[in-house]
């Protein structure tokens, strides 16, 4: 029965105060051309007990990455969230309220968020945050087209942006799809063997509108070369970065090494994986970004008495007052994630983002000792990696990953060969703080058992 | 005030974690020396007793539907069930990668082809796919479709895009962000299309035309069809603003509206909560014409003949000329298996859903606009509807002029007069072809005693001295805030924690 209907019941006292005799009275503006005869043939409605066995029972048979050792990672991260976090942010107050257009009974979201765009800031080394994008790749998108906004009147290269070849190919299509609009043309940057970015030819991106290199990249190496990018790139070419945002526990903050726009997926920072949503984009930048920058703004104000208050600022950029004009189409976005994601990192605090930026290095430096002594199985880049890393196997890496999940009980990472040419026989294998040594025994084990069947 | 960067504690201290598997010392070895963070962030330094107090303060200066009643209009701020929460926390969903196997996530996979279906049903379209997260990411990826079709019959230089000016502002800040140029036409004076507006833009640069129906006055467009094949005449393609689906759903559908395109909003219609600003969910379904574009991947049902059961598996499939992908996973996931849950709820009876949006909507407005003799007595002036209608659908809007020129009092002294008496206030100076507009969507939701006492408030305000509407809000945690001040200052971000 349906439960979720006050008025049901009390249909017909409702209309006769309007003076209608009946609700099809309420939809005779529908022209009778387009009016739907039959009844919609959906299922018999569900009581709330109902839905919750059927629920449990769908999402049961799933595989959920903490029920084995599991070195899936590739973008999303199994790192745990305190339980304070979804019990705080699923408070009515917060959860059923929509954009805070009247700030007057909004000011603790909008506080909220005015923290959290300070936690970003401080995180990432930029003055300015927004309150979150969709998700890593559309605020990678929105970054370069906000760039060429702010460069492409003066740029050598208007119209022209360059990407590192390492962003995977679902980044770069979501990338594809946000600027193709605007005619922007995407070059690429190629990578050496160790997966370092090829600095010759990131200098030919000098007088482009913008440079976006990853840190760690796809294949979560830490490359040093980056710190020295802006200053081959030049002031006129605005230097993007995509974060993993729990490695700023250890690795210097890219607005501290001339990036002027970080992106990132904000998720392990508040939520688990969720099946690749909702989670939420990271946007930071420079002043000379604010006034083209797609998103949400808290400012801090005062309200007719003087007192200190907070509201949304700077939406003249946005669509709802700016349409065509404005600086994007971005509406709805992922702030109860973001607020989530404020809890974390205020939860961390400086050595928690300390601690937990080591929890996840040292697993990944664990399992990579453990791995090396396997006899048919190489590290794909002599490098420093955060959280995960490639190696190259015998057979492929299809075959394999069924092997681990088969006969293993465990999943062994991500096949390369889905993203990139010439890597059908290789793994990315991620390790998180979530990853214990019995795990990293397991993966070993199972990976010599692969290796000796088929014979390397 | 709370302030969460006064909190002191000791710096070093921090959030208890387990040891790492590494010492820190070792893993310093490990990461290059010149990429080594110098200075932690300013974050602060607070337990979890602190922090909890902290946002359980914070959580009350906010607003919810859980508060009181929101008649946010074109926002459809309905009831957010529970249960839906609690769905969405178990393993299976919460811990789940969207890069695992298929095998792995059949559970999941199950409940996006019920969606994709249900979804493609209601709206009597032939395909749908989950993966945009936001309404006008929907209305995006919908317009790339759009353009890649016309593209493969030859026909790229259909490059306009038409809009109604009473449009929701998404509508032509997407299309532009395909690099379509916006017509923006001119609403007749019933507030609906204007055909002749329309027939004199339509031509062979046509891509679309982007409207909602009902439209933004709440309004359901009388001559739809016509206007459907104006537009198809000149070779566009009509697309589906679905933001006021709740309005119609099981009455009519896009699809019988000879739309080509739509999309959903899964955080209005089908109860995503709003979350603040977010997440949200903006699947898109399309006719056969347009599906072979629909962004990648979708989910298809396998018959398994192998145990002659008819077992089906589910699996992921790229259409043959998608567009891509506008999300790197596979859209909002959450929102879609929160909505499954909704819909559940009502199954075969939404139709009721939308029935009782529609009655509230009705009885709201009927409220409002009779007074008792007593009530309108003491009004110093009476709203005038934004567009003469008998009927609305789920939600109407009023013009404040009357009063404004009466007593100096604006929509925006009502709408935060309102904040006094402890509601939300209803859509603001919204579509702004209606002036001093307020915009009413109460959904099927509300009580009609909730209605009824919304509506002798807003009465009672109509008839109160102007100095204390133009002064309000009085009762909120701050007085009215100074937008212009915040604009002009730019302070984004707290100083930090210092202490540190």
């Amino acid at each position: 029965m349906v439960d979720h209907l006050p008025n049901l019941g009390r249909e017909q006292e409702m209309l006769e105060a309007m003076g209608l005799s009946s609700i099809d009275d309420l939809f005779c503006d529908i022209p009778e051309g387009v009016r739907r005869n039959e009844p919609l043939d959906l299922p018999d409605p569900q009581t709330e007990e109902e839905i919750l066995r059927e629920a449990q029972f769908l999402l049961g048979i799933n595989v959920p990455l903490n029920s084995r050792p599991s070195f899936l990672g590739a973008g999303l991260y199994s790192n745990f969230v305190p339980t304070m976090v979804a019990m705080l942010a699923t408070r009515g107050e917060f959860l059923t309220a929509y954009t805070p257009y009247q700030p007057e009974v909004s000011q603790g979201m909008l506080q909220a968020l005015w923290e959290f765009q300070t936690m970003v800031s401080e995180l990432v080394g930029l003055p300015v945050s927004n309150v979150s994008m969709y998700d890593g790749s559309t605020a990678a998108a929105e970054a370069l087209t906000c760039a060429i906004r702010v460069h492409g009147k003066k740029a050598t290269q208007p119209k022209t942006v360059y990407v590192s070849e390492l962003v995977p190919p679902h980044r770069l299509s979501v990338m594809e799809n946000y600027t193709q609009g605007a005619g922007i043309k995407i070059n690429k940057i190629s990578h050496d063997k160790n997966g370092y970015l090829d600095m010759e030819a990131a200098a030919k991106a000098a007088g482009s509108c913008a440079v976006y290199v990853e840190m760690p990249n796809v294949m979560g190496i830490l490359d040093e070369g980056l710190a020295g990018l802006k200053k081959v790139i030049g002031q006129d070419t605005a230097l993007i970065v995509g974060v993993q945002p729990t490695c700023l526990g250890i690795i210097e903050a890219p607005g501290n090494w001339g990036a002027d726009i970080v992106v990132g997926e904000g998720q392990p920072f508040g939520i688990g994986p969720t099946a690749g949503g909702p989670i939420y984009g990271l946007f930071a930048c420079s002043d000379a970004y604010l006034r083209q920058m797609p998103g949400r703004i808290v400012g801090k104000t005062r309200d007719s008495s003087g007192k200190p208050a907070f509201c949304l600022t700077l939406s003249t950029r946005e669509q709802h007052i700016r349409r065509q004009l404005a600086t994007s189409n971005i509406c709805s976005n992922e702030t109860l994630i973001a607020l989530m994601g404020a809890m974390h990192m205020a939860m961390l605090g400086p050595q928690g983002l300390a601690d937990l930026a080591v929890r996840n290095a040292a697993a990944c430096e664990s399992v990579k000792r453990a791995l090396a002594p396997i006899a048919g199985i190489s590290f794909v880049h002599d490098a420093s990696h955060y959280n995960e890393f490639a190696i190259r196997i015998p057979g492929t890496a299809a075959d394999c990953l069924t092997h681990l999940d088969e006969e293993w009980d465990l999943t062994g990472g991500f096949d390369l060969g889905e993203w990139f040419d010439g890597m059908d026989d290789c793994l990315l294998v991620c390790a998180t703080d979530q990853i214990d040594g019995e795990d990293i025994d397991e993966l070993a084990s199972g990976l010599a058992s692969w290796c000796k069947e088929v014979g390397a | 005030m709370s302030d969460l960067f006064a909190f002191n504690g000791s710096p070093s201290a921090g959030y208890a974690q387990p040891a790492p598997l590494l010492s820190a010392d070792e893993v310093s070895k490990v990461i290059p020396n010149s990429l080594k963070r110098a200075a932690l962030p300013a974050w602060p330094c607070a337990s979890e007793p602190e922090l909890v107090r902290h946002y359980t303060w914070l959580s009350t200066r906010s607003f919810g539907i859980d508060t009181g009643f929101y008649p946010l209009g074109s926002c459809t701020m309905k009831h957010n069930p529970r249960l839906n929460e609690r769905i969405v926390l178990m393993p299976g969903m919460n811990d789940i990668h969207p890069l695992a196997p298929e095998h792995h996530i059949q559970g999941l996979m199950a409940i996006f082809y019920e969606m994709q279906e249900m979804l493609a049903h209601c709206a009597g379209m032939d395909a749908v796919t989950l993966q945009p997260v936001a309404g006008a990411q929907g209305e995006f990826a919908a317009m790339r479709c759009i353009q890649e079709y016309h593209k493969q019959n030859g026909e790229a230089n259909r490059n306009k895009v038409i809009v109604p000016d009473s449009a929701h502002g998404t509508n032509p800040a997407s299309a532009t962000m395909c690099g379509y140029s916006i017509i923006e036409i001119p609403s007749g004076d019933d507030g609906c299309l204007d055909l002749d507006a329309l027939r004199a833009v339509v031509g062979k640069d046509t891509a679309a035309m982007m409207i909602t129906n009902p439209n933004t006055l709440g309004i359901f467009e009388p001559e739809i069809s016509e206007a459907a094949k104006i537009v198809h005449n000149a070779g566009g393609q009509m697309y589906y603003d679905g933001a006021n689906f709740n309005a119609i759903l099981g009455k009519t559908s896009p699809g019988l509206m000879g739309f080509d395109a739509v999309h959903y909003n899964l955080h209005k219609t089908f109860s995503q909560p709003h979350g603040g600003g977010g997440p949200g969910s903006g699947p898109i379904g399309v006719k056969s014409h347009l599906a072979d574009f629909l962004p990648a991947p979708m989910v298809e049902a396998i018959e398994d003949d192998d145990d002659g059961e008819g077992a089906v598996r589910f699996a992921w499939f790229n259409p043959s000329k998608t567009i891509g992908k506008v999300q790197q996973w596979h859209g909002n996931s959450a929102a879609v298996v929160r909505s499954w849950a909704f819909y559940r709820r009502y199954g075969r009876e939404l139709e009721k859903m939308s029935e009782h949006a529609v009655l509230n909507a009705n009885y709201l407005r009927y409220r409002i606009m009779n007074p008792s003799s007593e009530q309108a007595a003491n009004i110093h002036a009476m709203p005038v509807d934004g567009a003469p209608a008998k009927v609305v659908k789920h939600e109407f809007t009023l013009s404040m002029s009357p009063i404004k020129e009466a007593t100096g009092v604006t929509g925006k002294d009502i709408a935060k007069r309102l904040l006094d008496y402890g509601y939300m206030a209803p859509t603001l100076y919204f579509p702004m072809i209606v002036p001093e507009c307020l915009m009413f969507e109460p959904t099927e939701t509300e009580s009609k005693e909730a209605i009824d006492a919304f509506a002798d408030d807003f009465l009672a305000i109509l008839a109160e001295d102007a100095e204390i509407v133009t002064s309000a809000p009085h009762e909120t945690p701050v007085g009215r805030v100074d937008e212009v001040w915040a604009a002009r200052n730019l302070i984004l971000r707290h100083p930090g924690n210092k202490e540190k």
